[in-house]
Formats: structure tokens, C-alpha cells, sequence
């Protein structure tokens, strides 16, 4: 059986960065966790996860920023990546789908809706 | 003879008050037929033999008439204070026939003309001035004639009428031989005196636009009497009493009588306060005679080979000349002024302009700043509910014991009210922005319904009401699915909300004129008449929910309407206070 999929969640919140961890642990995710922008992206280099869950409202760097980089960068193109935000106008969900996420998902979010829509975006 | 206590009198004090148009109407026929009668009475003095001294008492009897015509007409159409200038016609016309009566005097008791000079010359004279100051008198109560302009223009015609009465009609006599010199200055006063009727007449003419019946008579008069007189200065010699020169002075006499009656001479033009006097044609055709009068002086003196008048007409084109530069100094200081005024316009509201687009701007990112504010207060509630809805919701996967998941579901449906209300008020800032706008797909909104009936149906039982479907299948609409779904969420949750235990909701959803219908009614508590209209306002919440302290914001209504609407659709409401309410929603179906 081979290793899980490693998943990169950035969130400077820490009480939702465990929610987040947690639920992605207990559908058998590995979780790499990191509370700002700038670690995040470092996380992913480092890492090469199969997928980020990015908060949008991150300090050094936003959501929107690191997900700029990563899509800039060719090697990390099989990189899967969801959005977490407050912000849910619809102004906000199109610049985040406009900037490349493959998700985005609207705080508060239901487990069973994260978790669903992490294991569709890695095939499983 | 002095006209006294005048017949008419009687109805002076109405017409004098208001010369209205029934006044005028009423009042025309005296003017005219004061001109009528005269015009046949100067046809009948040609009648009479002439030369003779029937003729002229007939003459001074016309004239007579035509003073008491002025007198009483300005008793009639003039109150007290303002009669002034026609006063001085009325003496200044007298003047006129006690000079002619003179001469009848001297014809029939003498049987000789007066001599040169006679009483009857200070008559006639004395009542050139008296009639010219009153039509200045007259022009000046109108406003015109005022400005600088005007009265360059006034003294640049004087000197013109001067310059030709000199050379053709005064200075003449100095060249030819009289008995004494008395006769040669008082022949040489008359055309003086013409001097100041001519420009009278000039003033006349370029006076006020807006001219009545009785301006246009005194117009006339002056003009007939002018002439007259200046065809007399050229034929002095060959003139005889009852020569058709008189014509024109009793027809004067007489339109001077019937100006004086007609009661437009109380207003004499309309108001008029230009400040510059207008280049009419006739005031450019009168200043263009003036000026031209030095050259044509010289030309047809040149032609008739007579002594040019070098010495008048030098002087008179000096002056000439300097007053068209006062008046072209005049005119270039109006236009440069004009040009200032324009530019302090232009730049005042260039000004005007920019601070209007400065306060646009402000207005616009304070709009700006009023989404963001809402859109970041929104934010910062989402975070923490986050927290609270995920940990509750670990928590109740991990708890067994009965009465803690009883407890926890108490907080999670509390974070989901909490949750509700933050999206409801986002929603509702989005909506007072003006800003709903969606993409439209093919929303089937029997699934909606049967979605939105279900979803509350352990809701409407845990209250021990009855939830009624009856749902056909309908054509899809074009909408936004998640408002469509909120709106339905709306109208059924209320609908339970409001619905005492025992109680029925009935939802039913058809097609009705190319309409989907979507009816929902309960057995509530109802909403009164009064209510009815406020319903769907922002933040309104009815009596009754506030008394039975049922929860809500008064949000709701006031989003489903707008839903609503953006849908092209329309919401409305039938209710029976105690008996319960129905909601109308009709949006137009696909076809």
C-alpha cells in the first residue's frame, strides 16, 4: 500500500488550522501545517505535497499570492489546490478560481464537504 | 380757450387703474374714432375756399379739438403724478394754435397776414420745446435712452440734424434780405426748433421694441409734423394757408388727439431695461444718415455749385468723428468686459466641474469603503463561527452521552442562526449597494422546492405541524439556483415559524399563464392590514413576532422580494390576522 497523499494546510488561525488538519487526518491524509503565507509556499518546495489547502487572508503573503507562485512554477503543475476563505462574495470566489485554484471553499465549512472535495481533486 | 372739466371724466378712475384688455377693447373705438372723424374733417378743410377766413377758423377749431382730445385723454388714461409729458403736449400744442389763431385773428379782423416778427411767433416757438421735452419725458419713464450708448447715439443724430439744418434750412437766411433783423433770427429760430422735434423723432424711432397703438400715433404725429415742417423750410416762399402742406399738420393734430385718448399710452412699450440700446436697423440706418451727412453736404453743394459750408461741415465731421470713437471706445470696453465676464464664468465652473468630480470620486470610495467595511466585518465573524461549528461538530461524532448532544446541538444550531444572520446582513449590504447581479442558468424548480419542503420537514414535525407538498412538475426558470434555493428556504422556515403547534403548511407549486406559481400558506398567526405594506422592508419585523418574541432579524421578506425581483418575478401576500397567511411567488417559465 503506498504512502498517503500529503497535504499542505496554511492557515494563521490556529484553531482552524487544527480543524482543518484533523478532519483531513481522520480521512487519512499526512498534513504538513504552517501559519503564514511565506511558510506555505516554502512547505510546498520543500514537501512537493499532492495538494494545499490555503486560507486567503494569511499574513507575509495571501492566499492569492502563494497560489500566484505556485502556478508560476512548471514543476509544481500537478499541484492540486483549494482556497479556504470568510470572504464569500462572489467577487471573492472568482478571483480565486480566476487565479488558478482548483476549490474554493466558503468558511464555515462542513467536514464532510472538505474532505469530499479533497479526495475528488486527488482521484480518489 | 381752455378746455375745462372734462365730459368724460366720469369713467376715468377704472380705465386709469387697469388698462386690461377688456379696458382696451372697450376703450379702442374713441382713438379711432377721434382719427376717423379727423381724417373727415381734414377732408371737408379742403372743401372750404381756400385761403379764406371760414378756412382758417375752420383750422384752429381742428387744432382746438385736437388739444382738449390730448388733455382729456390724459385725464382719462393717466393717473395723477404721471401725467406730466402729455401735459406739456397739450400746452405745447396749444401753443401751436394760439399762434395760429393769431393769424386768423390778424386775417379776419385785419384782413392782412401778422407781421414779422409777431405774437404769433412766440406762440408757435414756445411750443417746439414743450413738445419735444415731452417726448423725452416719455422715453426716459420707458428706460431707454439711458445708458452711455444711447446717448452718444442721440448726440451723434443731433449733430447730423443739426449740421443739415444749418447748411439747407438756418444759414440760408443769413444770405437773403429782411427788413429787420428781428424777422431773419426768428425765421432762422423755426428751423432751430425743428432741430430738437427731428431728434425727438429719431429717438422715437430707435426707442423700445415692444411698442403699443399709442407709441406708434405719437410716432406718427411727430413724424407728420417734422415733415411738414421741413417741406415748409424749403418752400417758405411759394406756402399759402390752405396749401396741402396743411394736411399734414392737422392730421398730426389729430393723431396727436387720438394717441392721447387711446389708453395703451398709459403703458407705451414694454419694459425695456437693456443696459446696451440694440443695433436695430433703424437706429444703424439713423447713425449711418448721421455720419454721412458731412459728405453729402459737400456733394450736393459741389453738384448745385453753391458756397460749401466748409467752416459746418469741418467742425460738424470733427465732431462727428469724435463721438463715433466714443461710442467704438465704448463698444470695445463692453465686448472686453463681456470676454472678462466669460472667462470668470468658464473658470468658475470649470471649478464647479472639478469639485464635482472630487466629491463623485469621494462618494465612490466611500462606497468602496462601506463594502469593504461590511465585506471584512463579515470575515471576521465567518473565523470564529468556523471554530465553533467545526469543534461542536468533532464533538458530537465523539459524544454519546444523550443530554451533552443535546447541549452541543443547542450550540451548533445557535452558530448556524448566528451564521444565517452574518450571511443575511452581507447579503443585504450587497442589495443596498444596487449590486445583484448573477449568472442565470436553467433552474428546475421542482427539485428546489421538494429539496426545500424536505429539509424543513424534521423541523415542521419537532413542532407537531403538518408540512403539505403539492408539487407539479414545471418548466425550468432562469436564475440563480442558490438565491432561489434561499428564497424558498425563506418562505417555507417562516411559514413554520410563524405556525402554532397542531398548525398546517400547504406549499404548492404550478404553472399558471406562462407563470411558475409557487403558493405557501400556514395557519398562523397572520399579519395585520397595516403591517401588510412594511412587510417586505429592511428590518421590519411585525407586532405580533416581536409580542410572541419570535426570533428573527427582518431581513427575510426583505431579501426574498429582492430575489425576487432580480428574477423578474413577483412576491406577494394574502393574510387573515389569527387564520393564517399565504405568499405568492410567481417568476416567468422558460418557454
Amino acid at each position: 500500500m503506498s504512502e498517503a497523499p500529503l497535504i499542505v494546510c496554511a492557515d494563521d488561525d490556529e484553531d482552524i488550522l487544527s480543524l482543518v488538519s484533523l478532519r483531513l487526518e481522520r480521512a487519512g491524509f499526512r498534513v504538513v501545517q504552517v501559519v503564514d503565507g511565506e511558510a506555505a509556499l516554502a512547505a510546498v518546495r520543500a514537501e512537493r505535497p499532492a495538494l494545499a489547502v490555503l486560507d486567503v487572508m494569511m499574513p507575509k503573503q495571501t492566499g492569492y499570492e502563494v497560489l500566484a507562485a505556485l502556478r508560476a512554477d512548471p514543476t509544481l503543475a500537478d499541484l492540486k489546490v483549494i482556497l479556504l476563505s470568510a470572504r464569500v462574495q462572489e467577487a471573492d470566489i472568482d478571483r480565486g478560481l480566476e487565479a488558478g485554484a482548483d476549490a474554493y471553499l466558503a468558511k464555515p465549512f462542513k467536514a464532510g464537504d472538505l474532505v469530499a472535495k479533497v479526495q475528488e481533486l486527488l482521484g480518489g | 380757450v381752455t378746455p375745462k372739466a372734462p365730459p368724460m371724466a366720469s369713467f376715468s378712475p377704472s380705465t386709469q387703474a387697469s388698462p386690461g384688455l377688456t379696458g382696451r377693447v372697450r376703450e379702442a373705438p374713441a382713438a379711432w374714432s377721434f382719427i376717423a372723424v379727423g381724417a373727415v374733417a381734414v377732408g371737408v378743410y379742403f372743401l372750404l375756399p381756400s385761403h379764406s377766413k371760414g378756412q382758417s377758423i375752420y383750422y384752429d377749431v381742428l387744432g382746438l379739438s385736437a388739444v382738449g382730445a390730448v388733455y382729456v385723454g390724459t385725464l382719462r388714461n393717466l393717473p395723477k403724478g404721471e401725467r406730466l409729458a402729455w401735459h406739456l403736449f397739450s400746452v405745447g400744442l396749444l401753443g401751436e394754435v394760439a399762434g395760429d389763431a393769431v393769424w386768423t385773428v390778424y386775417q379776419v379782423q385785419l384782413n392782412r397776414d401778422p407781421p414779422l416778427p409777431s405774437i404769433a411767433d412766440a406762440f408757435y416757438l414756445g411750443g417746439y420745446p414743450l413738445l419735444a421735452a415731452g417726448v423725452f419725458l416719455i422715453l426716459r419713464r420707458l428706460g431707454t435712452q439711458t445708458s452711455r450708448a444711447a446717448v452718444l447715439d442721440t448726440v451723434v443724430i443731433f449733430c447730423g440734424v443739426v449740421l443739415v439744418q444749418w447748411v439747407f434750412f438756418i444759414d440760408p437766411y443769413n444770405h437773403k434780405h429782411f427788413g429787420t433783423e428781428g424777422a431773419r433770427l426768428v425765421s432762422m429760430a423755426y428751423p432751430a426748433m425743428d432741430t430738437l422735434l427731428l431728434v425727438a423723432l429719431a429717438q422715437l424711432l430707435v426707442g423700445p421694441g415692444g411698442r403699443t397703438v399709442a407709441y406708434r400715433m405719437l410716432l406718427a404725429s411727430v413724424g407728420l409734423w417734422v415733415v411738414a415742417d421741413e417741406i415748409y423750410g424749403l418752400n417758405t416762399a411759394s406756402y399759402q394757408g390752405g396749401d396741402w402742406l396743411d394736411a399734414l399738420w392737422l392730421l398730426s393734430y389729430v393723431i396727436w388727439g387720438a394717441a392721447a385718448l387711446e389708453p395703451s399710452m398709459a403703458r407705451m412699450a414694454e419694459p425695456d431695461r437693456r443696459r446696451l440700446p440694440r443695433l436695430t436697423n433703424t437706429r444703424l440706418i439713423l447713425l449711418a444718415a448721421a455720419l454721412l451727412t458731412a459728405p453729402a453736404i459737400l456733394l450736393i453743394e459741389r453738384a448745385r455749385h453753391d458756397s460749401v459750408h466748409s467752416v459746418a461741415v469741418g467742425l460738424g465731421g470733427a465732431a462727428l468723428a469724435c463721438l463715433v470713437l466714443l461710442r467704438l471706445g465704448g463698444l470695445v470696453r463692453a465686448v472686453e468686459k463681456a470676454g472678462r465676464a466669460e472667462r470668470v464664468a468658464r473658470r468658475e465652473s470649470e471649478q464647479a466641474q472639478r469639485l464635482l468630480t472630487y466629491q463623485n470620486e469621494q462618494l465612490l470610495e466611500l462606497d468602496t469603503l462601506k463594502d469593504e467595511f461590511v465585506s471584512s466585518v463579515s470575515h471576521e465573524l465567518r473565523t470564529p463561527l468556523t471554530s465553533i461549528s467545526g469543534y461542536v461538530d468533532l464533538m458530537l461524532e465523539d459524544e454519546h452521552d444523550a443530554q451533552k448532544r443535546g447541549y452541543l446541538g443547542i450550540v451548533e444550531r445557535n452558530a448556524e442562526r448566528l451564521l444565517k444572520l452574518v450571511s443575511d446582513l452581507l447579503f443585504s449590504a450587497q442589495l443596498q449597494g444596487g449590486r445583484l447581479d448573477f449568472e442565470r442558468t436553467e433552474v428546475d424548480l421542482h427539485r428546489l422546492v421538494l429539496q426545500s419542503v424536505e429539509s424543513a420537514r424534521p423541523r415542521a414535525e419537532a413542532a407537531g405541524i403538518e408540512l403539505v407538498l403539492d408539487a407539479q412538475s414545471v418548466p425550468p426558470v432562469a436564475g440563480e439556483p442558490v438565491r432561489l434555493g434561499q428564497l424558498l428556504d425563506n418562505l417555507v422556515s417562516n411559514a413554520i415559524k410563524f405556525t402554532p403547534g397542531g398548525g398546517r403548511v400547504d406549499v404548492h407549486l404550478s404553472l399558471r399563464d406562462g407563470l411558475v406559481r409557487f403558493e405557501i400558506s400556514d395557519t398562523g398567526i397572520g399579519i395585520a392590514e397595516l403591517e401588510r405594506e412594511r412587510l417586505f422592508e429592511r428590518f421590519f419585523r411585525s407586532q405580533t413576532a416581536l409580542d410572541r418574541q419570535i426570533q428573527g432579524t427582518g431581513l427575510g421578506l426583505y431579501i426574498s422580494k429582492a430575489i425576487v425581483e432580480a428574477h423578474g418575478g413577483r412576491i406577494g401576500v394574502h393574510s387573515e390576522p389569527g387564520e393564517g397567511t399565504t405568499f405568492v411567488v410567481e417568476l416567468p417559465a422558460i418557454s
